[in-house]
């Protein structure tokens, strides 16, 4: 059965109760259609992924899976330079990107366009927090998605908090995967 | 009366001084003419502030959809929507962030002024001398105002300049006034500097005063960290940002002879102002290097940690960033409380006025958990007096403070594992685990984390068990704790002429790679010795590192393989491959200042009332990078507006996204980096040089690689242009892996290639960006932004144009 990533949708850090607009936790199935049906996602990779190494690899599969651009944001670029995936994924800061982001005019990573969809896995909380808050107020032609281990209420879709629950959490991803292979 | 020419009448006026021949002396002993914006009101800069906010657009990341500052309130601002008082969610970003300046503002303009009348008061006017090595004595004062202090009395001037325009400032932050976030920001920028200014009113006045170093790269080594103190002795601790009480319960000690009795220490800057008195060159009003008997316990962020620990007898509380629960920590461990400044008074009885006997016996016999005392004098003879009193009072107590085997394990039992502290824990330290850990008898966890730690407290509020996690670090760390004794400098003050004459050139052609400058507090997760490992990076690679504050007394904290801490390691001038400790916070005006002396005393630029000129130089020529890692107050926040406002860049940790703004480049928008070439007057595209003014960093590594860059400047010469790449490449290669993706962006000339990847990167230019190579002569022939120009002169001001076109 798969697990159920709706559960516990409580800011990760309690405080964070930003208005009236909150994110909606969704199961994977859900979000994982939202990306499959995404003309131009990008995958927004951050630097905790280096505390938990194979979401490098599981990374690397969503985006293998739908063709999708990653960010590597902080300097999480050298785990996908250790694993001789160099193609397709960009070094650039959280703070920059998000910067790019809230611009229309902003030509993508690749010069090939904006992005319809972005979607944030291991960054640091408070800052990934702040960044889709960022893009809620000045962009809202982006949809926000959070496929993170916190519920993330700037996020438009997010999964609940699996932060305690490593296995689940690599589950959902994997599910996630399979969906965009699909 | 009869009116003549060159003369005037006051009529009606009784008791007028006019001062008209100490005009015309300062006017005959400063070289330099008033420039244009002496005393600059709000919108006397703000063109260049416009300058600034176009090239680095404001960004905003607001902590929150809804504005309740008003009764019509609250407003749903989402998406940018309106309130109901017409202000959009920018708008209202912008209004937090100028209030949030100015708090940074006025706690250091405030103190500034307790300052002036205490040290008026205690001392007397005195000359305002900074020695025979310092003649641009004020650079900020001269820069904002467009005077020189002669005397301590002269600082009044400027302060009230200060007040006023803090004054217009705030009320332009009322529900109903400025709407365009541009403005508020341009706002924010004019509170900055005022901040500078306020830090520099501060720092002069106390150096003055209390005969500190005066620019001293030889500054005494200092005692640092909790094991420093002598558990032998009563211990008082001096808390805050403001020396006056601290500094008296030093004087009453050393006439009373009584060290043998007391060591005093304190947190946050008032431990590093406490370490500087009497270790100057000026007057002796103080006993003589009496600032090298005080120790410092440690930073801001350790207090909840020490007071944990036990090992303050009594706490004097002064201002600005002391916790708000100090009585309440204080308390409960029968540590006895004065508040010496009428900014913190915790609800206390105020006894200034009381017989010093009848206060101490009411404190050491625990009747009352505190007192004010508005008197530092008193205030430190009742501190003293206190510690020794009190302290085999407190012998139980102390004991019971650090818990014993048996309570650690029985609390490590009753952990639930709910993980609530997890959700409140600011770096997420996962607790339960730590319990786990413990309950099978490993301690590591506990230690591991201890520094991750920031002693923020939210865990223990959250914990359903009420588990003092908090106390149970302190018991698995005991002997780190009894054992934390480094040496750290003391603060040297201002930078030297002589100095800024020896790096002046190197600085702005770029073969000294850059400046880079610590500052504020490093109350963040892993901070301590994340910012040792940020100055040691680029201390070893030949930058100028300066620090101040917390920052610097954290990164005291660790030694090289020979036992070295980093000031041991290194020599403390203004120089490449030096490191210095400025002072405490107010002491970043220094920072400014030299960046303001570069300007001056290198390039000859006159600055006096001439703000915008010279942060135009900075911007352009002076290759410097502040970090705050760590910053959380309102005062780190005006900190750095103050700092952008001057043109040099700065970089913080992620938790500083809840200040909600930066500035940031768009590299791909050719407009955004025109500037004027001084020469001609025309106009020139340049690399983004530097490319962000205001920049949140995930890591540290992504913090030292754009702090790298942000040193890059226009005017570079290629020398200094490769030096600089070659670290930012460098950085790049050590963290990331590879060389960073813009590297081509700053090349203008193939010698500014690093020698290590020249080959490569010429092929790369070649295959990958389609650049001429005239591949015999090894020269790049088509293909850089611009050219490399030595005498290049880039300038945002028009009137800098010496020829027009």
């Amino acid at each position: 059965m798969a697990v159920d990533t709706t559960k516990n949708p409580i800011p990760f850090e309690m405080a964070q109760i930003p208005g009236p607009e909150m994110a909606k936790a969704y199961p994977v199935k859900v979000i994982g259609a939202i990306i499959k049906k995404a003309k131009r996602p990008l995958l927004v990779v951050g630097a905790e992924l280096f505390d938990d190494p194979v979401m490098f690899d599981k990374a690397i599969e969503i985006a293998k899976a739908k063709n999708m651009t990653i960010a590597a944001t902080a300097h999480t670029i050298k785990g996908f330079i250790e694993r001789g995936y160099t193609t397709n994924v960009y070094q650039i800061g959280l703070h920059p990107l998000t910067n790019y982001l809230r611009f229309k005019d902003w030509k993508g990573l690749d010069g090939q366009g904006h992005y319809d969809v972005v979607i944030f896995m291991g960054i640091f909380y408070k800052f990934a927090n702040a960044m889709f808050s960022a893009l809620k107020h000045f962009n809202r032609d982006i949809k926000r998605v959070s496929i993170d281990r916190y519920y993330h209420v700037n996020a438009d879709m997010t999964f609940g908090n699996l932060a305690f629950d490593s296995a689940g959490y690599h589950e959902a991803i994997d599910e996630l995967i399979a969906i965009l292979k699909k | 009366m009869a009116k003549l020419e060159g003369s005037f009448t006051v009529e009606d006026m009784k008791n007028v001084q006019i001062n008209i021949g100490a005009v015309v002396k300062e006017e005959e002993e400063w070289d330099q003419p008033m420039g244009p914006f002496p005393k600059p009101q709000i919108a006397t800069l703000r063109d260049w502030d416009f300058k600034i906010l176009n090239r680095y657009r404001i960004f905003y990341a607001p902590a929150d959809d809804t504005c309740t500052l008003c009764t019509f309130g609250p407003c749903d601002l989402t998406g940018n929507k309106r309130g109901a008082c017409g202000i959009d969610m920018a708008g209202t970003c912008g209004k937090i962030v100028l209030v949030a300046c100015l708090m940074g503002t006025c706690a250091h303009t405030a103190h500034g002024r307790h300052l002036y009348h205490w040290t008026l008061d205690k001392f007397g006017d005195m000359k305002f001398d900074m020695g025979t090595d310092i003649l641009v004595t004020a650079p900020l004062t001269e820069t904002i105002i467009g005077i020189r202090p002669k005397s301590l009395k002269d600082f009044g001037k400027a302060l009230e300049y200060c007040e006023e325009q803090i004054t217009q400032l705030l009320a332009a932050t009322h529900t109903g006034q400025e709407g365009s976030y541009v403005d508020f920001e341009s706002k924010a920028l004019h509170a900055g500097m005022i901040d500078s200014l306020g830090k520099e009113i501060c720092d002069m006045l106390q150096i003055v005063a209390y005969n500190m170093p005066r620019g001293d790269p030889n500054a005494p080594l200092v005692e640092i960290g909790m094991g420093t103190l002598d558990q032998n002795k009563a211990v008082l601790i001096a808390y805050g940002h403001n020396l006056a009480a601290g500094a008296e319960a030093m004087f009453y000690t050393e006439t009373n002879n009584l060290w043998d009795k007391v060591d005093i220490g304190g947190v946050c800057c008032t431990a590093i102002d406490l370490t500087r008195i009497g270790e100057g060159m000026g007057e002796k009003k103080v006993p003589d290097m009496i600032g090298t008997k005080a120790k410092v316990a440690g930073a801001v962020g350790w207090w909840r940690k020490m007071v944990r620990a036990g090992i303050m007898d009594t706490v004097m509380v002064d201002e600005q960033c002391v916790w708000c629960d100090a009585l309440k920590d204080c308390e409960e461990r029968k540590i006895p409380l004065i508040a010496t400044n009428d900014k913190i008074l915790y609800g206390l009885k105020d006894r200034t006025n009381d017989p010093v006997d009848e206060i101490v016996d009411d404190l050491v016999n625990f009747r009352v958990p505190g007192v004010v005392i508005l008197d530092p004098v008193k205030a430190g003879e009742v501190g003293v007096k206190t510690a020794i009193a009190v302290k085999p009072k407190r012998a139980d107590i102390r004991n019971r403070i650090v818990l014993t085997e048996d309570e650690f394990k029985k609390l490590v039992s009753s952990c639930t594992k709910c993980n609530e502290c997890a959700f409140v824990c600011p770096p997420h330290i996962r607790i339960s685990n730590l319990m786990e850990e413990a309950a099978k008898g490993n301690l590591e966890p506990f230690s591991s984390t201890y520094e991750v730690c920031v002693g923020c407290g939210r865990c223990e509020q959250v914990c359903r068990q009420n588990i003092p996690i908090l106390k149970m670090y302190e018991y698995a760390n005991r002997e780190y704790i009894r054992n934390q004794k480094f040496k750290m400098r003391a603060g040297r003050g201002p930078i030297r002429d002589t100095e800024i004459r020896a790096v002046g050139a190197p600085i702005v052609l770029g073969t000294i790679p850059g400046v880079i400058a610590l500052v504020g507090c490093s109350n963040y997760p892993n901070g301590t010795k994340e910012c040792y490992d940020i100055a040691k990076e680029f201390v070893d690679r030949g930058y100028i590192v300066v620090t101040t504050g917390c920052m610097a007394m954290d990164m005291s904290l660790y030694t090289d393989a020979e036992g070295k801490t980093i000031w041991e390691q290194y020599p403390g001038a203004f120089d490449g491959r030096n490191i210095c400790n400025v002072g405490s916070c107010v002491a970043n005006a220094h920072i400014h200042g030299a960046a303001i002396k570069v300007a001056t005393i290198f390039a000859h630029r006159n600055h006096r009332a001439n703000y915008d000129d010279i942060a135009d130089y900075i911007l352009s020529k002076v290759g410097a990078c502040g970090i705050a890692w760590g910053a959380y107050s309102q005062k780190a926040a005006s900190i750095a507006t103050g700092v952008n406002r001057i043109g040099v860049p700065v970089v913080v940790q992620p938790h500083s996204v809840i200040y909600r703004r930066a500035f940031l480049g768009r590299a791909d928008l050719p407009e955004d980096w025109m500037v004027i070439d001084a020469r001609d007057g025309s106009k020139v595209r340049i690399e983004p040089a530097p490319e962000h003014m205001l920049y949140v960093a995930e890591t540290k590594e992504e913090a030292m690689l754009m702090m790298a860059k942000l040193c890059f400047r226009p005017s570079d010469n290629s020398i200094g242009r490769m030096i600089k790449l070659t670290h930012y490449c460098d950085i790049s290669m050590k963290y990331f892996g590879k060389l960073p993706d813009d590297w081509p962006v700053y090349v203008r000339h193939a010698s500014e290639l690093p020698l290590a990847w020249k080959d490569q990167m010429m092929k790369e230019l070649e295959e990958k960006y389609g650049w001429k190579i005239d591949w015999k002569a090894k020269k790049i022939v088509e293909g850089p932004i611009r050219p490399a120009d030595v005498s290049f002169d880039p300038t945002n001001i028009e009137r800098k144009i010496r020829v027009r076109k």
